[in-house]
């Protein structure tokens, strides 16, 4: 029964996952700089396979609620399917409160991967602000705001964050996400700097001032354009670092709190008997791996198509 | 032809202009006093090589030099009356794009690449006349006509990578045509096209001034655009001007030997020579212009007294002047055909 219910909603993933490459197989045929660039990254047959995996991940992640064949909370039978290896009716098998590990491996998808993305979202966000500013007034400002980030820089994060979780102890997943993004933006504001003192001495900018614009007209039409390609790379390569930290404080126990399910959370259930139940670790670190790899060979694919030098054949 | 002092008054007045560099190697004075006028609808030329203020004398009148550059207090640029240099930002940027623009050398780099040639002609009228998305489109496609670009609400869709350098330039120059500005800032606009092109784009050129009533400088390494186009050359070396006068008696008598020394470097057809004359040198560094005249080390002529006293400007014709002693001590220059004949050898 929930046999057939999982190959349905691997078909139906599937299925999401086939109408989007075929929307945006048309986008790359678009032309333009962005079209030109997309069709380069969908001749990347690696990076390629890493999006369709990536999609199918997000399907399953948007659509668990529908996908899980239980629910992720809740202890089926505390005394008959507690610590169950895999069997047809839980094919990940069950933790040690009987709950259903392939259902909590779907729904953690979702936190994990929310989690990530709106981190991301917004150290990119603020890093990409700062760095522009800093790189546009250049002069004074900027070298204080590099001091900023230098000192920013030099204290390792995860020491920041176990020092912010062992002050703050547990913490709702809003605050989790506001601490992971504010923790990330500092290298993407060094990249996007280094590329805005690169491009405001472009002909292009001296052009658009001799024109009349204002700073705030440069900045976003003519510099924060150039500057997308490295944000856009920094930021997916970004996703795949905090997925892996995510997953490591909730491991700890100071991240995603107990009952929710994400990725680290249910490793760290199965930790007590990692060799005897070898399916609490192995399926949602496989998740880990294989997502975060993807991210990284997305990310790589990424570099290689946005190539500003190949963005604009002469 | 237009004297100072007499007749309709400049559209503008350069003077005194001092552009300097803070920099680390020492205080570059890239531009260093230059005064000039341009009368309404006139076209100047501006002639050097490169490194010897052109373009620092172009981007002062605009006021676009960036840190650590400085234009210094004392220079005038009077333009419709106003010296801009006392101008608050916000009433310069009314200025830039709108009654003096500006074009560049390289079309490719002076574009953006990410937006259509169309956008980026409509946001100059999105910015200064505030027209509609739709209003402001409709000026460019009729902007793109006027530049002469068959199709042009189709070119109008395309990205500065799909189109060849001359129909971009074309591009460049309806962009700075929108407003119909008084004044026409052009530099070296042909010099990263070939031949033909730079053709079309010069009688382009002359066409819209006659269109729009404006005046042009025209900043140019290439003495032959210069007599093609202006009536006044102003022949600048290391941030002076070194000689000013009509085009018509530029050519016909060049007084400063740096002139006489770009003029020989031209190669002309017919003539029965292999090698073409060269000045000897190149321009010196503008942190350390040499004291006295500023080209005595590559001046063929050049005696005790240049290498000590820094020459004024010497009115030497009907409105023409020179900086160089020579208009005084006339005797100490050699026979032109000399020079020539040397190959211009030091």
């Amino acid at each position: 029964m929930t046999v057939v219910l999982w190959l349905v909603a691997i078909a139906l993933a599937a299925a999401v996952a086939a109408a989007v490459g075929r929307v945006w197989a048309r986008l790359g045929a678009g032309g333009g700089p962005w079209g030109t660039a997309l069709s380069r990254l969908q001749r990347n047959a690696g990076g390629m396979v890493a999006l369709r995996f990536l999609i199918f991940v997000a399907s399953v992640a948007i659509f668990a609620r529908w996908l899980a064949p239980f629910d992720p909370n809740v202890q089926l039978d505390i005394i008959a399917l507690a610590s169950r290896p895999p069997s047809l009716a839980h094919p990940f098998g069950t933790d040690i409160y009987s709950r259903d590990v392939l259902s909590r491996l779907v729904h953690g998808a979702r936190i994990s991967l929310a989690v990530a993305l709106l981190a991301v979202l917004l150290s990119i966000t603020v890093g990409t602000a700062y760095g522009a500013i800093a790189g546009y007034l250049g002069g004074r400002v900027d070298a204080v705001m590099m001091r900023v980030i230098d000192a920013m820089l030099s204290i390792p994060r995860i020491l920041v964050l176990l020092a912010i979780f062992a002050l703050w102890g547990r913490v709702s997943l809003g605050a989790l996400v506001l601490i992971l993004g504010l923790t990330g933006w500092f290298s993407t504001s060094r990249l996007v700097r280094a590329q805005v003192l690169q491009l405001k001495t472009e002909e292009m900018v001296v052009a658009a001032r001799a024109l009349g614009a204002r700073h705030r007209r440069i900045l976003w039409r003519h510099i924060l354009p150039g500057v997308t390609s490295t944000v856009v790379v920094a930021a997916t390569l970004g996703i795949g670092n905090v997925i892996i930290l995510e997953a490591g404080l909730s491991f700890l126990g100071v991240g995603v709190q107990a009952p929710t399910a994400s990725w680290g959370n249910i490793i760290a259930d199965g930790s007590s008997n990692v060799a005897g139940m070898w399916w609490m670790s192995l399926f949602p670190g496989l998740a880990i791996v294989l997502t975060v790899m993807a991210f990284n060979i997305i990310g790589d694919a990424l570099r290689d198509a946005l190539d500003p030098r190949e963005i604009q054949p002469a | 032809m237009t004297t100072p002092g007499t007749g309709p008054r400049p559209l503008l007045t350069v003077r005194d202009l001092r552009t300097y560099f803070r920099t680390d190697a020492g205080v570059a004075r890239a531009v260093d006093g230059v005064s000039f006028e341009v009368m309404p609808r006139e076209t100047i030329g501006i002639v050097g090589e490169s490194g010897c203020g052109k373009s620092v004398t172009s981007l002062s009148i605009m006021r676009l030099i960036r840190p650590p550059g400085t234009i210094e207090p004392g220079s005038v640029v009077e333009f419709e009356g106003r010296n801009v240099l006392e101008l608050p930002e916000g009433e310069m940027r009314q200025i830039r794009g709108n009654r003096i623009a500006m074009i560049f050398q390289e079309p490719m780099t002076s574009l953006n690449p990410v937006f259509t040639v169309g956008e980026q002609i409509a946001e100059v009228a999105r910015v200064h006349a505030h027209a509609t998305r739709r209003d402001a489109r409709d000026r460019a496609v009729e902007m793109l006509q006027l530049t002469g670009i068959p199709a042009p609400a189709q070119r109008a869709r395309e990205y500065p990578h799909q189109l060849s350098g001359g129909m971009r330039q074309r591009v460049m120059i309806a962009m700075a045509l929108v407003m119909n500005p008084t004044l026409l800032i052009a530099d070296e606009p042909t010099t990263a096209l070939d031949v033909t092109i730079q053709a079309q784009i010069l009688e382009l050129l002359q066409q819209l001034q006659e269109r729009f009533a404006m005046s042009i400088i025209l900043i140019t390494h290439d003495l032959g655009v210069i007599a093609e186009m202006a009536q006044r050359v102003l022949v600048m070396y290391a941030g002076e001007i070194v000689e000013q006068a009509s085009v018509s008696e530029l050519f016909a008598r060049p007084h400063h030997p740096y002139t006489e020394g770009l003029l020989a470097a031209m190669p002309t057809l017919g003539a029965a020579r292999s090698r073409l004359a060269v000045i000897p040198g190149t321009v010196p560094a503008p942190t350390r212009w040499p004291a006295g005249c500023r080209f005595h080390d590559r001046c063929r002529y050049a005696w005790d007294r240049p290498e000590r006293e820094h020459p004024p400007l010497y009115e030497v014709g009907a409105a023409h002047w020179s900086r160089c002693f020579l208009a005084e001590e006339p005797a100490r220059r050699h026979p032109l055909t000399d020079l020539k004949a040397a190959g211009g050898g030091a």
